[in-house]
């Protein structure tokens, strides 16, 4: 099941070095790229359905489509390595293994959208990925792949790394993008969208690690050859990060569209230790989790995932087994999301917190049929009233524990007994 | 004039001005958005999500009205189900971590949850577990002092800092429901409008340390001012009550919107200058250091002026034009001298390009188109040769003592009418107290030639007459504020065509022909 396109060079040996990579082929598109038009570049990038990796799963090319012309202003591309979100390990591959990839994605991006000055805005706890993807830009650098003239042309390509301070808010592109600009790295109101006005008040193009080192392949190969993988409508392969119970965990590319019992069984080599699957997260911890029966008729894809009421994400899928607590789960969640509330909108700065002490309180024994109703209602009252989708990010996989586990929360609620004497019980 | 637009406030069709933001554009015609962190002057944020409304068009569920302008056509939903059920439920949020102490909050009255908890909620309380607990009664500095416990972290009162006042003293620091304002340590406020920040703040997070605990809000009285602090005549309210047995005193000066003279702030001196109207009054007739009555007070004056054979007469650059012309008619009927020489109020280099001015008189350009001389020459001169000195509520030693003028002057017979005790009333034969400015009416021109009119705010339990008043009692021709603007419409070209029962609230610009500068 496993393909090798953006992990093709994963297994190399220092494929992080440009020689290496070189020798297997890294920057092998330029002379193409510099052949072709811009537009013709996007075209390309449109017609191979590339959808943004970063969660949303918005077509790259239609996006870069949203553009301004003749602004007067620079436009900046930003490449979102902020990877922060609980479950997903996909980009930080990238930035280690095979960062010139990434830098030859930049190159054809910037290309096609008429971009000079690039943001790779990387979370700072990825410390030895910052050094390696420094140490691939200063080498493209010195062997004049960045810098005045890329490749011999007359166009030229700056790249900054800048680090994070460990905020997973600035994983949003508006929040990423005050960061950069020495901001409290806080979501901005839309509109205006950063298309139009973004990094430094002037038209921008966000998009992920992943989604950025896609473009080598699609433009040498072209884009039929990235759309024979995956669906019509999600083309492609994805570097999914499988985590939790399972036998094998790991970094997979697969094509998009497979099964995700499939998946687990052949490839992560099935719930761990024999037991039973409780729920699957399929797509990072904020996208809803899906029930055992839910997950044998999922397919790995944006569609079908969205028919399951839930979201294709990043492609960090966990698996539950059947010994997992539901509410010390949604506890866990909810402490990270409102630890890293920014706090500037009302429902999201006081309601996560509201929400993390109710089930702090259903946990010790304490709680009431009234508090797990609360909490439900919570997450409707919080959702979608905020400026970014930060709340939503903690309120609908909770929703999806309290509506598919509900049994659970009101065990609490009934037993009045606390999770520590649970497990002593046991 | 702004362009129109009609649009639809829950189904009814209004009309309003296009490209505002639907909160100033609706509010206009008398719809409230209920908003805590946008304000006016200091630009839509979107932080406190109180403001979201619906629209019929296709777009996202609900949008911010504070960062929504308003379009042709569209049509805004507040009253819909879903649109209330987000209000009560932003209510909500906003009051689970707040301590509810409005019995012992200065805010209370006029408090922004107050009123929308009123308004938007009405339901008990579903908090049952511990609230988050923040700083309490943080000394800010300039007065200011804040309860992090009360505050709806709005912002506004970083944005004032950073956008009015460009000093940047205050941020939020922290996230989640840790996130407060504070200072940096060390470094409080430290700009001459700080206190604004209290009225900006739509909770009781900011609180004003010369008000706190002073009075109940409901309990004063709120009539319309201006601030006689300096030359610029910020727009006020003057808050004041009477309590029980006691006197008419007044607690506080708050700033009143006025975008052609101060828009909505002014500065901390000017707002704690309320204080100069309570305290340091001269409350009696003195006759050579002897008390007496108000009527002998009048009368040794009359007498004085009836033996003098060359008087001079000080008008104040705070007197209002009615009065300033009252005196200047009464000088010519005793065939007075009369100057408006005033340097004493003039404090140099210390104006600012915002809203303070060197000027701490309130209507010297009054002194200027009624063409009363302020030179300090012509004063010497006069005082030289005058028999009389009577000063108009006119205190030279304003700011700062001049030995030189203070000996001329204290040679000569001196009256002084004034509404507070100061070198004047010490060197005077006769001291006779007046009303000031919270309590006649008057009209005042400001330092860019604004026409404004005042009313008399507050009634002391010893009622002082003003100057005009005065000068009647002199013999003088001036009946009362309207009898004296006749003479000056036909005298004074500026003022030709003022209706004084017509000026607008903003005040009239008055087009002054040629610049006349006087000095002080």
């Amino acid at each position: 099941m496993e393909v090798k396109i953006l992990s093709e060079k994963f297994d190399i040996e220092n494929a992080h070095l440009l020689e290496v990579a070189k020798k297997h082929g890294a920057y092998s598109t330029l002379d193409k790229l510099f052949a072709m038009e811009p537009a013709a570049v996007t075209e390309e990038v449109k017609k191979s359905g590339l959808r943004g990796r970063g969660g949303a799963g918005f077509p790259a090319g239609v996006k870069w489509g949203f553009l301004p012309k003749d602004t007067g202003k620079p436009t900046y591309l930003a490449v979102n390595s902020d990877e922060s979100e609980p479950a997903t390990f996909k980009d930080r591959y990238i930035l280690v293994r095979d960062p010139h990839m990434l830098l030859e994605g930049i190159i054809i991006c910037c290309w096609a959208i008429g971009c000079n000055d690039v943001y790779i805005y990387i979370r700072g706890e990825y410390t030895t990925q910052v050094k390696v993807l420094q140490q691939a830009i200063d080498e493209a650098y010195a062997a004049g792949y960045l810098g005045d003239k890329v490749a011999g042309q007359d166009f030229r390509v700056d790249v900054t790394v800048h680090r994070g301070a460990g905020a997973y808010v600035c994983g949003e592109e508006t929040a990423l993008l005050e960061s950069i600009e020495g901001k409290k790295g806080q979501p901005r109101s839309k509109p205006p969208f950063p298309a139009v006005e973004g990094l430094y008040s002037s038209p921008t193009i966000i998009n992920n690690v992943q989604t950025i080192a896609s473009l080598p392949f699609i433009l040498t190969n072209g884009h039929e050859a990235y759309t024979a993988y995956g669906t019509e409508k999600s083309p492609g392969t994805h570097l999914f990060g499988i985590s939790g119970h399972v036998e094998k965990p790991g970094m997979y590319e697969l094509p998009l569209g497979l099964p995700l019992m499939e998946v687990i069984d052949k490839v992560a080599g099935g719930v761990w230790k024999g037991r039973k699957l409780k729920g699957v997260i399929p797509g990072g911890s904020s996208t809803p989790v899906l029930t055992v029966e839910e997950a044998k008729t999922v397919t790995l894809d944006y569609e079908s995932m969205a028919a399951h009421k839930t979201m294709f994400g990043s492609g960090g899928i966990v698996v539950l087994d059947e010994t997992v607590d539901c509410v010390k789960l949604v506890e866990n969640l909810i402490n990270f999301y409102h630890h890293e509330s920014c706090g500037q909108c009302t429902p999201c700065r006081e309601g996560l917190g509201w929400m993390k002490k109710i089930t702090k309180k259903l946990l010790a024994g304490q709680g009431t049929l009234a508090d797990v109703d609360l909490l439900r209602e919570l997450c409707d009252n919080i959702e979608m009233k905020t400026v970014c989708v930060l709340s939503a990010a903690c309120t609908m996989p909770v929703r999806s524990y309290l509506d598919k586990f509900r049994h659970e929360f009101e065990a609490y609620a009934i037993d009045n007994v606390s999770a520590d004497a649970k497990l002593q019980g046991n | 004039m702004a362009e129109m637009v009609k649009l639809f406030v829950n189904g009814e069709e209004v009309e309003v001005e296009s490209g505002k933001n639907l909160i100033d554009a609706i509010g206009a015609v008398g719809i409230e958005i209920p908003h805590l962190c946008y304000h006016p002057a200091l630009g839509a944020d979107g932080n406190c999500r109180m403001c979201l409304v619906g629209i019929e068009d296709g777009r996202p569920p609900v949008v911010p009205a504070c960062k929504t302008p308003a379009r042709e056509g569209m049509r805004v939903q507040l009253d819909t189900d879903n649109i209330k059920k987000i209000q009560r439920d932003i209510m909500e949020f906003e009051l689970i971590n707040h301590p509810v102490d409005c019995p012992i909050c200065d805010q209370a009255g006029e408090c922004k949850l107050q009123d929308y908890y009123m308004a938007h909620d009405l339901q008990d309380s579903r908090m049952r577990v511990p609230q988050v607990t923040k700083g309490k009664k943080m000394d800010f500095g300039c007065g200011v002092v804040h309860d992090q416990e009360r505050c709806v972290v709005c912002g506004r009162c970083v944005r004032f800092t950073r956008q009015i006042t460009k000093t940047g003293e205050l941020g939020i620091i922290n996230r989640t429901d840790a996130a407060r304002v504070n200072i940096f340590p060390g470094r409080p406020l430290n700009n001459r409008y700080a206190l604004n920040i209290v009225d900006l703040c739509p909770v009781g997070a900011m609180t004003s340390r010369d008000f706190r605990f002073k009075q109940r809000v409901w309990f004063l009285k709120k009539d319309k001012g201006i601030c006689h602090g300096c030359a610029r005549g910020c727009n006020i309210f003057i808050d004041h009550n009477r309590e029980k047995y006691k006197d008419d005193v007044i607690y506080r000066y708050r700033p009143r919107l006025n975008s052609l003279v101060n828009g909505y702030f002014m500065c901390d001196e000017g707002r704690l200058s309320y204080k100069e109207e309570n305290e340091n009054r001269l409350t009696a007739t003195m006759i050579e250091g002897k008390e007496t009555s108000f009527e002998d007070g009048i009368q040794r004056i009359q007498q004085e002026l009836n033996q003098a054979k060359k008087p001079l007469m000080l008008i104040s650059p705070n007197s209002t034009l009615e009065q300033q012309w009252a005196v200047k008619r009464i000088a010519t009927l005793y065939g007075a001298r009369c100057s408006g020489y005033s340097e004493g109020y003039v404090k140099a280099g210390d104006g600012d390009d915002f809203l303070i001015c060197d000027d701490k008189s309130a209507n010297r350009r009054g002194l200027q188109l009624l063409d009363i001389d302020c030179e300090r020459t012509t004063l010497e001169q006069a005082l030289g040769e005058c028999d009389l000195f009577i000063s108009f509520d006119n205190d030279p030693f304003r700011f700062g003592n001049n030995e030189e003028l203070r000996n001329a002057i204290a040679a000569k017979r001196v009256i002084a009418i004034s509404s507070h005790e100061n070198t004047m009333t010490e060197i005077s034969k006769v001291a006779l107290p007046v009303a000031s400015y919270s309590e006649y009416d008057g009209t005042i021109v400001n330092i860019n030639n604004v026409l404004q009119s005042f009313t008399r705010a507050v009634r002391k339990n010893e009622e002082r007459i003003d100057i005009l008043e005065v000068t009647r009692l002199l013999g003088g021709a001036v009946r009362d504020n309207a009898h004296a603007w006749p003479g000056m419409k036909t005298t004074v070209e500026e003022l030709a065509e003022v209706h004084p029962d017509r000026i607008p609230a903003e005040g009239l610009q008055l087009s002054v022909s040629e610049e006349s500068h006087v000095s002080a």
